[in-house]
């Protein structure tokens, strides 16, 4: 507060800036004018057509006074209001006795490309970039509607991050927007750098392994999110949108669902809950019968799978976490190096250790092909934050199934499921539409209907306007 | 919070302690097959053969026999001559050698039924001779003889001719009212196991058997067929060698059950059969539809001839395999049919057959 009173002047803008190097000051003596801004975050091009060849052009000081009163230049009168004027890419015109921000905006940025952590095959491939603009200009360019409204509000003490709320009036229910509006400013941290990470400050349970709100970096999943009546968060200087409510089973549909053939959708959505359920319980399970339910073994797998144990020197949880373990090394191996050398790790990790491990009589063959399909079946999964975090439930339900048997299994899926009904996304409930029922969106959760059936949108968004489509007849 | 997850943990831990229920795969030995003989004095003679995992090993299976006087007691035998811990989780056969089968098999039934790692699957089999030795034979190129009956058993109840009775059917049918048990008889034929007919049980002693060339008669009185084979021998109700062979057979049995005048019960069975003919080796032209009903006739008549023959020895054995009793008991008061000794009142039934055979088609190439 005090800093507002204080007399804002051209000294007080320096001393405030005081060893910052970046800082560009310019002075045109003839008009007695002075400029200050950061040269990395504004437009060049901008700033000479706005600033400096109007500036310039002046030959007297009442030029200068009459070109002021154009509207790009807005008056400030206190110091806080120019520094941050000036953080945000404007520049300041120190003018005799009065200060105007002109916002020449415009920092470098990577330009659009296709996601690498998101990628389809068909459809459209452009992915979002580092800046809250850009990224907000793929979404209006989808959804020309002058309903789409954008709420601004920034984020982070110190780092004072841009955070763009959009929604479609009309369809977005304005309660949801005003509870996220509410959380959002209720964020006291000093930085937040990525949608990830605030879309952690913004989840009902913090605590909980699983990503309550739907991030993705593709903007035609977040326009037909916004469609639907969801609502999306933009952080700048990061490629992660948020949208909120979501579902546990929104995590296991993919845009281009909706892109090919609906017979082609429906098949691949049920594989990605078929790859739920290996992933989860294929490497447990092996453990579980192993250890203690040799009856359940078909007579025809059961010598196979015995010869495969039978040089194993230990016990089959501590063979599958071995395994395991393995393949998460092998996948954070991959992830940190760069594409070229993750190829070579793939090949050693693959033939060397698989093959390897097994000749070697530390593992069975059984166990490798369960582990690889268990591996496999986890990146199945489109969401990534969504498969990782199951990748880490997966090593709980083998450690209980190598204690308790199909016993431990049961007991660790039945905690899971308890916990997700425990979970909701923005006060609605995570396992819509199973709990609570709603039959009405099956048919776009399980299977992709084809469109002429997919006349509503999805209950959980609450949205005023439930009708997507009318029904053609 | 804290309190709750430090206890969880602690349960955990502590819990993993008791885990001595532990059943490890390679550590087992794997029961494969058990055979039951009578051995001197009461005792018996236990066989149990145990797959062997290590795929180097030049033996495919161990045989461990003990004698003893329970089956129970057997396992406890045998685990002291292995490394192995001794489970029946994996066990798919029992051999019961043929002087115990007559002497009564329940009380070994029964310990297996009472066993809950022992399912109901089990296939149960009566083996003309000594089953232990049976088993302890070896059959090349069968690495594993309890292995090679087991699939050889599975196959021929696949195709009709001999049922495979499992442990369920065996305490299902034993237990019932009206019904009597029947399993499969093998028997070592030098370098193969063959399957020579059928057991037929009174209680749960063997009384009667069946033999295989009847096997299909039986089967076609015993219930509805779907998909078999069948070849019918004309020779003994023509007086020439005639042999028809059908295949993709289907029949239905019917039983109706009246009470004549004096008392007695009089049992129709139905039985009809169709399939197309794949063999004939007789003389008539099967392109000629008149011929056709002839031969269907002829081979109607066989059938009669024959299940009245096999239910007439039924009789005399007091087995009531193929189930009138179930009908009988459905025409009385619960009263009436416990007041009434159905063993004792069997041979006395009146049993009438009709079969009605129908050629689908014929000429096909295979």
């Amino acid at each position: 507060m005090a800093e507002q009173h204080e007399r804002l002047s051209l000294e007080h803008i320096l001393h405030e800036f005081e060893d910052c190097a970046d800082l560009t000051r310019r002075n045109f003596p003839e008009i007695g004018a002075d400029i200050v801004y950061f040269s990395h975050t504004v437009d060049n091009l901008l700033l000479i057509n706005q600033v400096l060849d109007p500036l310039s052009a002046l030959q007297r000081k009442k030029e200068l006074e009459q070109l002021l009163r154009e509207s790009q230049f807005v008056r400030v009168t206190d110091s806080k209001t120019a520094v941050t004027g000036i953080l945000e890419g404007g520049v300041a015109v120190f003018a005799a006795d009065t200060v105007h921000l002109i916002d020449v905006y415009g920092p470098e940025a990577r330009s659009v490309s296709e996601s690498e952590t998101e990628s389809i095959i068909a459809g459209p491939h452009d992915a979002f970039v580092e800046s809250a603009t850009t990224n907000i200009s793929l979404i209006r360019r989808r959804i020309r509607s002058s309903h789409l409204k954008v709420i601004h509000c920034s984020v982070g003490e110190i780092s004072k991050t841009d955070v763009y709320i959009l929604y479609i009036k009309d369809i977005a229910n304005l309660a949801y927007v005003q509870d996220l509006q509410q959380r959002i400013e209720r964020i006291e941290t000093d930085a937040i750098n990525d949608g990830g990470m605030l879309s952690q400050y913004l989840e009902d349970k913090q605590t909980s392994v699983f990503p309550q709100f739907l991030t993705t970096e593709r903007p035609d999943v977040s326009s037909s999110k916004l469609v639907s009546g969801k609502i999306l968060v933009l952080i700048d200087n990061s490629p992660t949108s948020i949208s909120a409510p979501a579902s546990f089973f929104e995590f296991f549909s993919s845009s281009d669902d909706y892109y090919e053939r609906w017979v082609l959708g429906t098949a691949l959505r049920l594989v990605r809950y078929v790859a739920l359920i290996i992933t989860l319980t294929f490497t447990a399970l092996y453990v579980a019968v192993t250890t203690f339910h040799y009856e359940m073994i078909p007579e025809a797998l059961l010598l196979t799978l015995a010869e495969s144990r039978n040089r194993v020197p230990f016990p089959p949880v501590y063979e599958a976490l071995l395994m395991e373990f393995t393949i998460e090394l092998l996948r954070e191996a991959g992830a940190r190096l760069p594409t070229k050398v993750g190829q070579t790790i793939g090949i050693v990790g693959g033939i060397v250790i698989g093959q390897a491990a097994v000749q070697a009589g530390l593992t069975s063959n059984i166990l490798i092909i369960s582990v690889a399909s268990s591996a496999i079946a986890s990146f199945v999964i489109p969401n990534y934050l969504m498969s990782a975090s199951l990748r880490v439930i997966r090593f709980g339900i083998i450690i209980l199934a190598g204690i308790w048997g199909n016993m431990g299994l049961v007991i660790a899926i039945a905690v899971i499921v308890i916990h997700l009904c425990s979970l909701s996304s923005l006060g609605a409930s995570y396992l819509v539409p199973v709990a609570p029922m709603r039959g009405r969106d099956w048919k776009d959760v399980f299977i992709r209907a084809p469109f002429s059936l997919l006349l509503t949108r999805p209950t959980q968004n609450r949205t005023p306007n439930p009708i997507r489509q009318k029904n053609r007849k | 919070m804290v309190n709750k997850i430090a206890g969880m943990l602690m349960l955990v831990l502590l819990l993993t302690g008791c885990s001595t229920d532990q059943r490890i795969l390679d550590k087992l030995g794997m029961v494969q097959t058990i055979a039951l003989d009578q051995a001197d004095g009461d005792k018996l003679l236990v066989t149990a053969s145990i797959p062997v995992i290590d795929p180097n090993a030049e033996l495919k299976r161990e045989i461990l026999q003990a004698e003893t006087n329970s089956v129970k007691e057997a396992r406890l035998v045998f685990s002291r001559q292995t490394d192995l811990r001794m489970v029946s989780g994996q066990m798919r056969e029992l051999l019961f050698g043929i002087d115990l089968a007559e002497k009564g098999l329940w009380k070994y039934v029964e310990t297996q039924l009472r066993d809950p790692s022992v399912g109901f699957s089990v296939k149960l089999t009566v083996v003309d001779g000594k089953a232990g030795e049976l088993l302890a034979a070896e059959h090349k190129p069968h690495a594993d003889t309890g292995r090679y009956i087991t699939h050889l058993l599975e196959k021929e109840a696949a195709g009709n001719n001999i049922p495979a009775t499992t442990l369920y059917e065996f305490s299902r049918d034993y237990n019932d009212d009206g019904i009597d048990v029947i399993a499969p008889i093998v028997a070592d034929g030098g370098s193969k196991v063959r399957v020579t007919g059928i057991a037929l049980f009174a209680g749960d002693r063997v009384v009667m058997r069946v033999p295989v060339k009847e096997g299909l008669i039986f089967a076609l009185c015993r219930g509805n067929l779907k998909r078999g084979e069948a070849a019918i021998n004309l020779g003994d109700t023509i007086g020439k060698p005639e042999v028809v062979v059908f295949s993709s057979v289907t029949s239905k049995r019917k039983v109706k059950v009246h009470r004549m005048q004096d008392g007695r019960f009089k049992v129709d069975l139905y039985v009809s059969l169709q399939g197309s003919v794949l063999d004939y080796t007789g003389e008539r032209t099967l392109r000629e539809e008149k011929d056709r009903h002839e031969l269907e006739k002829e081979l109607s008549l066989s059938i009669e001839d024959k299940a009245e023959q096999l239910i007439r020895q039924m009789q005399q054995k007091k087995t009531d395999a193929l189930g009138f009793g179930q009908y009988v008991r459905g025409r009385l008061s619960y009263k009436a049919w416990k007041a009434m000794d159905w063993r004792e009142t069997f041979p006395e039934v009146e049993v009438d057959c009709r079969a009605k055979v129908k050629i689908k088609d014929y000429g096909k190439y295979m």
